[in-house]
């Protein structure tokens, strides 16, 4: 993995690394990535599943109500009447 | 039932807990929760200087379950950060030291976990497991853990490393204590959906053959594999079993598997944390929203987060996904149809749990990242595939424990906790000095 590449992955994953981290991290994702090409060893394989059991879908009836209170959840929040404040979009 | 006072003695020296209860009233026993469960009577940091104020509203379902039949929670158990790691070194807090020797790791990154679990007579830690995460540091600590299938318990309240690993278990000094506290946990929650679909707690009274994939035994040390042969000369001629060696070629390529899904899944779980609704929050919301969700997660995130993060988000990234992601989804399956194939014949699967004793910290200081993800090796199958697995001590080298990690079907708990309580009849277990 070059450096360039680390930077791009480093935008997309919302993650700030100085120049001297790059150069380290590119070092060190580009041994661990060799490692992980064992894999294109693996030939004819069709089967995969996201989870290792079957989950079924089971669909319960919809019901209102209130799990845990929104005031406990915005405690831990920045609000301003009501609202969770955030950064500039723009 | 343990003192406040001996409890905060015991932890001064062994660093086991992040945070203990302000009372610990009489109970009908005594549980801790690694901290990446949630409780609504103390901060749950999952070890990350992200959550560092967090105080969730709720308590995860495994840690109610325990509460409503007479279990009082002590604490939070120490952790690698997510659970990313494998000797609980990677944390922003207090680290644990092993029970048996303050110089060594506990293992991880249920570290905390597994320390309480030896160190308190008839303890009870819950723990979490995404490759090994019970099995690890029950190894190194001398202790009993139990990870149950996938799915068998509810993982809401847990902060999640990867939805398609993570597992609720335990871990205690014995199998004994294991047995009369699991059920408890077990169960279908409609607010877990992968909790909901399976089949009944089957208990076995009877077991007949293990076998021994002769793949995992490559590159293990001799002061390994001595007690491990003579725990199976001890399940041959004691207990009556047949044990043979079996060949599972898919092995090679379960580690680099799991560590594309793990890091994979983590990568786009941990992307909720923008330092916003909980956790760690940045200081100036004049900022663009990019800078301020980067700067936010790159003073927050340790160095080992970022990393998986780093190579989550690479796996995942378009013209990857399939040489990556889904080749390791693929080997998956077919690691799972080859156990299952081996327990046509055979009732268990049976490793040494760990390729080494628990290591010095100034060693493990000296490790790649690499030679780290590696020495997952043996606890890594089972957690690929959802199998339940347990680790049980089987032997001692320089005072230090040595765990045999059994696997079975899917759901097939059962035969574990009888092979466990067969064993335990047959071995001694050696105590830490200090337990109380």
């Amino acid at each position: 993995m070059d450096t360039k590449t680390v930077k791009k992955v480093a935008m997309l994953a919302r993650l700030e690394f100085s120049d001297e981290e790059v150069e380290r991290l590119a070092i060190e994702l580009e041994t661990i990535l060799n490692h992980f090409g064992l894999l294109d060893e693996v030939e004819g394989l069709e089967d995969y599943s996201l989870n290792p059991i079957e989950v079924i879908d089971i669909l319960r009836e919809d019901m209102a109500h209130i799990d845990i209170p929104v005031e406990e959840l915005m405690k831990d929040m920045d609000t301003y009447e009501g609202y969770v404040r955030g950064p500039r979009l723009s | 039932m343990i003192s406040r006072e001996e409890l905060l003695e015991l932890n001064e020296r062994y660093g086991m807990f992040y945070n203990i209860a302000d009372e610990l009233p009489d109970g009908d026993f005594h549980f801790s929760a690694k901290d990446n469960l949630t409780t609504k009577d103390l901060p749950t940091t999952a070890g990350s200087r992200m959550l560092g104020t967090y105080r969730p509203p709720f308590d995860a379902a495994a840690v109610e379950a325990l509460k409503k039949t007479g279990g009082i929670l002590l604490g939070k158990t120490s952790m690698d950060e997510f659970g990313f790691g494998t000797f609980s070194t990677n944390s922003a807090f207090d680290i644990p030291c092993n029970p048996f020797d303050t110089e060594r790791s506990c293992g991880g990154s249920s570290g905390g976990a597994a320390c309480a679990a030896s160190l308190i007579g008839g303890h009870i830690a819950l723990g979490v497991s995404t490759g090994g995460s019970i099995s690890c540091p029950a190894s190194f600590c001398g202790v009993v853990g139990l990870t149950p299938t996938y799915g068998r318990v509810s993982r809401y309240g847990l902060i999640d490393y990867a939805n398609s690993l993570d597992k609720i278990g335990m871990l205690a000094a014995s199998c004994k204590d294991i047995s009369k506290h699991i059920k408890k946990i077990i169960g279908e929650d409609p607010r877990d959906p992968t909790s909901c679909s399976h089949p009944p707690w089957h208990e076995r009274d009877e077991l007949n053959s293990i076998a021994v994939p002769r793949q995992a035994l490559d590159g293990i040390p001799k002061e390994i594999i001595s007690p491990f042969e003579e725990a199976l000369c001890i399940l041959k001629k004691e207990m009556g079993m047949n044990v043979e060696m079996v060949d599972v070629p898919m092995l090679r390529y379960a580690e680099p598997a799991y560590y594309v899904i793990a890091t994979s899944e983590a990568s786009t779980n941990l992307a909720r944390y923008g330092g916003m609704r909980y956790g760690a929050k940045g200081n100036d919301l004049d900022m663009h929203f990019d800078r301020y969700f980067s700067t936010v997660r790159s003073e927050n995130f340790g160095e080992e987060v970022k990393r998986r993060i780093m190579l989550g988000t690479y796996t995942r990234m378009v013209g990857f996904r399939d040489r990556y992601y889904i080749k390791a989804l693929r080997v998956r399956q077919a690691l799972i149809k080859d156990y299952e194939r081996i327990f046509e014949i055979h009732d268990l699967l049976l490793t040494p749990t760990m390729p080494f004793i628990a290591p010095r910290f100034k060693d493990i200081n000296m490790m790649s990242s690499l030679e780290t993800y590696l020495s997952d090796r043996l606890t890594i199958p089972p957690n690929l595939t959802g199998m339940p697995h347990l680790s049980i001590p089987c032997g001692y080298v320089e005072r230090m424990p040595i765990g045999m990690q059994f696997v079975a079907p899917h759901w097939e708990e059962g035969a574990l906790l009888y092979a466990g309580l067969e064993w335990e009849k047959l071995f001694e277990y050696h105590a830490p000095e200090d337990r109380i």
